[in-house]
């Protein structure tokens, strides 16, 4: 199978790669192993700020809409925190004190939504401060196992019976001017956010919960749906087996579910994550990128990957894979010249550039995505 | 004007301390006890949790090695919510001499200890996890203890039996009243305030830091911190203890407890002002996993939870500054015979296996000072919560039924988990699903069991003990905490707190699935949570 280019990793970087190459009029192929950082997404692309308009227009023609507005997000522990830009499912508030009086609505019984934290934060900011409890028997089911009554769970049922939650939040609802509620609404569709807003006679906010991250599965959904609709290939629970790498240029890779059968392209984006996504690993004695062995630079002492302090910079967050310029992955120490790396697994080696997190993934995927389409590689 | 008066105050909430209060108030007498941080903080809550059969002293100090046996014995009845029955192997490897394992069964017999050689094939089906290049084994009747649940059940009888508890609260001084010591002086570290608490005698029982309180009383006691390490591994690989039938060395038992097992320990002595912040060198972790891994090979390959480290409280049997003469057993010290300040007694040393005989010995010296002459019924009396045998017929007593929720907690707090609400299905949603943990649980140790903060939950109902190291429950659990107190100020601190002490326990272990996991976190923290 012949592909121009190759993706290996299907999260915020690969996808918004995969989607530009397709959107240029590439053949595109996305290796996806399945979770994600989408799966803990806030909601905030952070750092995301000098390419916002381009992310929007992106995103919208997937039907995932955005907030590019610079103002600030209210976190789940009660932190309020600045943004720029964000899913249509974050409120954006322009100052801390965000109505006179609030209601939050919680579950009955769903522990990932911290009520508590958020009435203590606003209360100090001048907003008063009610807290109130949904109970729907539709949900009964959810809590005869321990562990069911999780954010995606929950917006399952709410995805059918939102309506019923609402005439409930309708009741209980005061003279409060704001109703604050967990992010577990829309999962399968995000105009039932809107619907909310209309059907409640109070502005509406929603906050983040726990994870996984209602807002940050739909998205991810929505934006491999917009890459399948324009033609890319998503191999959807594979993984990358092996990769053929001479004098360097990568000719082809194999995957487990494809068994013999090799992916050739004329360009390769390693797109596949930090440790979490194992597009890093580590043992006792080594840093390394498991799929290429590309070069990372990290001290020799294992004591010297960690701070301390866990709210410390960690050393470890920042380690890499090196590469040049022009992202291009470094090997032996020369680039490999049709291998580019975007996204978590380049760690903190070029936030100075591109910064980290959701905007590092989503400046250095728009930055190789303009190297290829440029020829100029 | 009385102030504040008592007939005993015990300093430190260890198990010695605990055990003391405990035996001390079953005797009728007045007991305050004082803890400057939470309970079992220092070396009670940082060993290997092992219910020594004694087998491991029995050929060098045969003393010691009766004492494990007889108390191993009792506390199988008197607590055996917190232990698990599930005898231990002494192994001889390849490399080792077969020749000590007569010496050592012959030595276990004199003991007392039932040590029975069994053929290494039959070894290896009764313990699977073992090394199979085994030349020799014998079997002992070792097991694991938890001793968070038994310092809290010891401290809960205690109060049961009258005792005052004061924790977050320090001993700064000693109030003497020309050669006798009559109370001590204390700051609280929650409300900032200062105390005076009187009483006829003072029992030293701060483990390590019991060199300090003697200092504050003017005495000398010779303490010889010596820093052990472990690693907890992520499954209960083996479930048998696994020992090496030869001296005792570095890294040579492996104990499962609960869902987990733990290798250790090393032994280096520190400067005794290191005692507060020790911390696990990458050399002792590398050394735990290649010898653990001749127990138990898979524990090369098995995903490591946690690093941590205790210091033991040896301490010169006699006045002899120069350490040559260091004990591992029981040091009970009567002050006034040995340095003439009266009303002060310490008892030190030791072991967890053996803290009940310490706070009987303890005890004895401070009844015989007082003059009560009651005799002491702690090695017949089971702990609250023990009693039965299994968890399952525990539970089974309290529900109909039960969930594995309910079994779980059975298992935690043995019949005990009756006070549990789990009425409904709010009460038994999990906050903790790596160890189990149910709302309904916190919930009655917040409201029972003296909970400041999250770090205290933990050693009393293991939430965040599990995979996840507390990443998801810390968060779920300082949400009800912040209920409970009505401060999210006050929890979302503690919650920092609580993280930054579960890293501790991670860093030195940090790659692999447990490096996986530290980016999640920081992930969530950082970026979801935004703490």
């Amino acid at each position: 199978m012949r592909f121009d280019t190759v993706i290996i990793g299907g999260g915020l970087a690969g996808l918004t790669a995969g989607i530009s190459l397709q959107e240029a009029g590439q053949k595109v192929a996305i290796v996806s192993a399945g979770q994600n950082a989408m799966h803990f997404f806030s909601g905030s692309f952070e750092e995301a700020a000098p390419v916002r308009e381009r992310v929007s227009a992106l995103f919208a023609a997937a039907g995932v809409r955005t907030n590019a507005i610079d103002g600030l997000q209210l976190m789940p522990m009660g932190k309020f925190q600045p943004v720029s830009l964000t899913l249509e499912d974050v409120t954006v508030f322009p100052e801390e004190h965000i109505a006179e009086k609030a209601l939050i609505v919680n579950f009955t019984g769903f522990h990932d939504f911290y009520c508590t934290f958020l009435a203590e934060t606003l209360e100090k900011a001048g907003t008063a401060c009610r807290i109130r409890f949904v109970r729907l028997p539709e949900m009964e089911h959810l809590r005869t196992s321990p562990s069911e009554m999780r954010s995606v769970n929950i917006a399952r049922v709410l995805d059918e019976y939102w309506e019923k939650a609402v005439s409930d939040i309708r009741i209980l609802l005061g003279d409060e001017d704001l109703i604050i509620l967990p992010q577990v609404f829309g999962l399968k569709d995000a105009s039932v956010l809107d619907k909310i807003r209309t059907a409640l006679p109070a502005r509406v906010a929603f906050v983040g919960t726990m994870p996984p991250s209602v807002p940050g599965i739909r998205t991810q959904m929505l934006l491999k749906r917009r890459f399948e609709v324009l033609g890319g290939t998503f191999l959807m629970g594979d993984e990358v087996t092996s990769a053929a790498l001479h004098e360097g240029v990568v000719s082809s890779i194999t995957t487990r579910n494809l068994d013999t059968a090799r992916l050739f392209a004329d360009h390769f984006i390693l797109a596949s994550g930090g440790y979490f996504s194992k597009g890093l690993a580590a043992t006792p004695t080594q840093v390394y990128e498991p799929l290429f062995g590309l070069d990372i630079d990290y001290p020799a002492e294992r004591k010297d990957w960690y701070d301390a302090d866990f709210f410390a910079e960690q050393p470890f967050m920042d380690f890499g894979v090196k590469t040049d310029a022009l992202l291009h992955a470094v090997k032996d120490g020369e680039p490999v010249k049709n291998l580019f790396c975007i996204g978590s697994v380049l760690g903190g080696t070029r936030k100075e550039d591109y910064g980290t997190a959701a905007g590092l993934a989503i400046r250095t995927a728009f930055a190789v995505v303009d190297t290829i389409k440029g020829g100029n590689v | 004007m009385k102030r504040n008066e008592y007939d005993v105050i015990i300093v430190g909430g260890g198990i010695t301390g605990a055990g003391t209060a405990r035996d001390c108030a079953m005797r009728g007498l007045k007991v305050l006890l004082i803890e400057r941080h939470d309970i079992a903080t220092g070396a009670t809550g940082r060993n290997h949790g092992l219910l020594h059969s004694g087998a491991r002293y029995a050929v060098t100090d045969q003393e010691s090695a009766n004492e494990c046996i007889r108390e191993n014995m009792i506390l199988r009845r008197i607590a055996s919510h917190c232990v698990d029955e599930t005898d231990g192997f002494f192994i001889t490897l390849p490399e080792d001499d077969l020749n000590y394992q007569a010496k050592f069964v012959e030595s276990c017999l004199a003991a007392g200890i039932n040590a029975e050689i069994v053929d290494p094939k039959e070894a290896l089906r009764m313990e699977p996890a073992m090394n199979p290049d085994i030349i020799g084994a014998v079997k002992v009747p070792d097991g694991s203890v938890d001793p968070f649940r038994l310092c809290a059940a010891n401290m809960v009888d205690a109060k049961l039996h009258g005792a005052q508890v004061l924790l977050y609260t320090e001993v700064t001084g000693v109030i003497k009243d020309g050669d006798r010591v009559v109370g001590v002086k204390t700051y609280n570290h929650q409300t900032h305030k200062s105390g005076q608490y009187y009483a006829n005698i003072t029992v030293n029982a701060a483990g390590i830091w019991g060199q300090r309180i003697a200092d504050l009383a003017g005495v000398k006691i010779g303490m010889f911190p010596a820093k052990g390490a472990l690693l907890i591994f992520a499954h209960r690989v083996n479930g048998i203890v696994i020992n090496r039938c030869r001296k005792p060395a570095n890294a040579d038992i492996l104990v499962p407890g609960d869902t987990v097992c733990i290798i250790g320990t090393t032994s280096t002595k520190i400067p005794f002002e290191e005692c507060d912040g020790v911390r696990v060198t990458p050399e002792e972790v590398n050394l735990l996993i290649e010898e653990g891994a001749k127990l138990a090979p898979a524990l090369a390959s098995t995903r490591i939870l946690r690093a941590y480290a205790g210091v033991r409280p040896l301490v010169s049997a006699d006045n002899d500054p120069s350490g040559r003469n260091i004990s591992r057993g029981i040091v009970c010290l009567d002050h006034e015979t040995r340095d003439g300040v009266k009303g002060f007694i310490s008892i030190t040393g030791g072991k967890l296996m053996t803290y009940r005989l310490m706070a009987e010995m303890a005890t004895d010296l401070v009844c015989k000072k007082l003059a009560v002459d009651k005799a002491c019924e702690t090695a017949s009396t089971p702990l609250p919560g023990s009693g039965e045998k299994s968890f399952r017929e525990v539970a089974e007593k309290i529900w109909e039924n039960p969930t594995t929720v309910q079994k779980a907690a059975a298992g935690r707090l043995g019949t005990g988990a009756a006070r549990i609400q789990s009425a409904d299905s709010l009460d038994q949603s999990l906050i903790c699903e790596c160890e189990e943990v149910s709302v309904g649980e916190i919930n009655s140790a917040i409201e029972r069991l003296d909970v400041n903060g999250l770090t205290d939950l933990r050693r009393r109902t293991r939430v965040g003990m599990g995979t996840c190291q507390g990443e998801l429950c810390g968060c779920r659990a300082a949400g009800l905490l912040a209920k409970a107190h009505g401060c999210a100020d006050r929890a979302r601190a503690d919650l920092q707190d609580f993280m930054t002490e579960r890293w501790k326990g991670m860093y030195p272990i940090g790659w692999g699935d447990a490096l996986r996991e530290a980016e999640y976190t920081q992930w969530v923290y950082k970026h979801v949570l935004g703490v």
